[in-house]
């Protein structure tokens, strides 16, 4: 076993851990601090395989970014996390039994076919050369995102604005 | 690069500016961000007039400017401009939040623009989301917090949901031609369209503009957001917003140059589902605002006729349909502005007595009526004619038949209208309206448009088939 090989499993290891960690966590905050050490781990995967650039968007958008508001979104709602309930058997009968279904075909499909090889072409570019080609060819597209976000924030203000009237004058009408 | 070609949409942007710092001025003062509106805004509809006539390619070749974008430029320009018109007393919008409607309706009409210019699958799907996200916005920004927030919400969670599956669409399509190139697109879709991955593709592709043109099965949100947003907003979703749904929908449907037959079966689907669910439950509505909500998702459905003919006099229809709609449809939303001048929501039977209160709107709201049911000699009965008569010549009998027996069930809703205007009178004698100089004045222009464009069609079909041309 090279070196490589190690470090790809003991990586797949402990983001199965860490994935499996945060979706049985009661405890908001720590599931999704388990889930940015299994976001981190993926990432070091694709560094792994030669794909910097992907490792970069991951640490900056999932681990950092979307992460980040969810622990904001966490922090705001305050959730108790002892009212989370258990999910009852009605609930997850269902989803499990079509997960079943999902691993079954998945079993069937690995071991029955044996064509299901496929060689994917390789794209191998830096980021230097994917970033010129995207902020040339498709700077159009980019400024319409910054005005995207323009709009985001306008809301984002304005909506949380109208929540604090809203949350101020039911507390002046129950006084 | 020629920054010409660009100018329309370097105006609107400097608009958006504008208005951004007027929305940063602490005292609030709605006359005058009111004027700035208009001036900017009729300023918008001659620089759109002035470059329809330009042509060209920018931005390596992801944005087109022909006549077909031009055309629909002026329509959006005149369409933003019309809804700025019946905003002197926006009663249903706090008056501090006056210059952020102005700046979201202004982002909306530019993000529509790069829509019917963009020719390139990425950049026509961040337009569309700009644009979508200006309405988000736009309905729970009315006044009397609280039911608004929540038709908000469902407009944005069936419009998240229908650009997810959009996405989708767009990756499986491109995994088939290898391009997001539409110009690409329709060189090679031809040949592939027979795998399924191709086909579905560009069906869920086009989810996304069903979605914004409120046809079955993603017209849920049209009731909801139609009703919760204030009334200027609803003027703004009904009209112009529709116009840049029917001129993208157009243009991607084109990319299939008519040669699969499973694309042509679903559309007729979803045309006859939607002018039909439109029209049963448009009957039972109390409310002004849901029943043009309903009647809208019918005349989706008749659009749709024109463009699955697939053929250039469809394209053309499709288009005049969409100018005609325009007009019936701001007309009556006139009306309803004018009628619930406090910013509340109309029912039908508050229209009762409005002949004598203000003769000139009951006229305005009869010939609009009128026109949305499609009698002569209403420049709606031009445009279904004309859509009916392309989707005849590819031999669609079926669905003319059906749609044909839509129209008669519409006319008992819109007859409704005229009947609670002209025959019912109101229980409390309520006062005379007053009707501005202006008003009067913006009312007997599109009367006349209404009636002299429904017996002269000419001119207007010209400019749509010269249009319509540029697509195929």
């Amino acid at each position: 076993m090279t070196i490589y090989a190690a470090i790809f499993y003991v990586l797949a290891g402990v983001i199965l851990v860490a994935t499996g960690m945060a979706i049985t966590r009661r405890n908001l905050v720590h599931s999704i601090v388990y889930l940015i050490i299994s976001f981190f781990g993926s990432a070091m995967l694709y560094y792994l395989f030669g794909a910097p650039l992907l490792a970069a968007l991951e640490i900056i958008i999932y681990a950092g970014a979307i992460m980040v508001l969810f622990l904001f979104i966490i922090m705001m709602l305050r959730v108790d996390p002892s009212s989370l309930r258990r999910p009852d058997l009605k609930q997850w009968l269902p989803a499990s039994a079509l997960g079943l279904i999902y691993v079954a075909i998945a079993i069937l499909v690995v071991t029955q076919d044996p064509g299901s090889r496929t060689m994917l072409e390789m794209a191998l570019t830096k980021p230097r050369v994917f970033g010129e080609f995207l902020f040339q060819k498709y700077w159009l597209p980019i400024e319409i995102v910054s005005f995207l976000l323009l709009i985001a924030l306008v809301g984002a203000l304005y909506l949380g604005k109208a929540f604090a009237r809203d949350a101020r004058e039911r507390e002046e009408a129950e006084k | 690069m020629t920054w010409s070609l660009f100018i329309p949409e370097l105006y609107f942007m400097l608009m958006i500016g504008v208005f951004f710092c007027l929305a940063m001025v602490l005292r609030p003062n709605p006359k005058r961000d009111f004027f700035i509106a208009l001036l900017l805004s009729t300023l918008g509809v001659v620089v759109c007039l002035a470059s329809v006539k330009l042509e060209g390619t920018l931005f390596y070749n992801v944005y087109r400017v022909d006549l077909f974008s031009q055309v629909f430029k002026v329509i959006l320009a005149i369409g933003f401009f019309l809804v700025i018109c019946i905003c002197s007393e926006l009663t249903g919008i706090g008056e501090r939040y006056h210059p952020e409607f102005y700046l979201l309706l202004t982002t909306c009409t530019l993000a529509m623009m790069l829509l019917v210019s963009s020719v390139e699958l990425l950049t026509i799907y961040m337009a569309l989301e700009l644009s979508s996200y200006c309405l988000y916005l736009l309905v729970p920004l009315r006044r009397g917090y609280g039911v608004h927030v929540e038709s908000g919400i469902k407009y944005f969670l069936v419009g998240a949901f229908t650009s997810a599956v959009m996405l989708f669409g767009i990756a499986s399509l491109y995994g088939v031609v290898h391009t997001t190139y539409v110009g690409e697109i329709i060189r090679v879709l031809p040949g592939v369209i027979g795998r399924p991955a191709a086909v579905i593709g560009l069906l869920l592709t086009l989810c996304g503009f069903l979605f914004k043109l409120a046809v079955f099965p993603f017209h849920i949100w049209a009731p909801d957001a139609y009703q919760g947003a204030a009334n200027q907003v609803t003027a703004y979703i009904a009209t112009a917003s529709k116009v840049a749904a029917v001129a993208i929908l157009t243009r991607m449907v084109a990319l299939s140059s008519g040669s699969s037959t499973y694309l042509v079966h679903v559309l007729v689907t979803l045309s006859i589902a939607s002018m039909t669910l439109g029209n049963l439950v448009a009957i039972v509505q109390k409310d002004m605002k849901r029943l043009l909500a309903y009647s809208s998702i019918s005349h989706a459905g008749y659009v749709l006729i024109g463009i699955v003919s697939m053929t250039q006099s469809g394209y053309a229809g499709a288009i005049f349909y969409a100018v005609a709609y325009l007009m019936m449809k701001f007309t009556c939303f006139l009306v309803v502005v004018k009628v619930a001048y406090d910013g509340s929501d109309l029912k039908i039977a508050q229209l009762a007595g409005l002949h004598r209160r203000s003769p000139m709107l009951a006229m305005a709201l009869m010939l609009g009526v009128f026109g949305l049911a499609g009698i002569p000699p209403t420049i709606g009965f031009t445009g279904k004619f004309l859509v009916f008569v392309a989707a005849m010549k590819k031999g669609y009998f079926t669905l003319v038949l059906i749609a044909m027996i839509n129209v008669v069930i519409s006319l008992y809703y819109y007859l409704q209208v005229v009947r609670a205007a002209y025959l019912l009178e109101s229980d409390a004698s309520l006062p005379p309206m007053k009707v501005s100089i202006p008003t009067k004045l913006l009312v007997g222009t599109l009367v006349t448009a209404i009636l002299v464009l429904g017996v002269f069609p000419q001119y207007l079909l010209e400019l749509t088939r010269a249009a319509a041309s540029a697509l195929m």
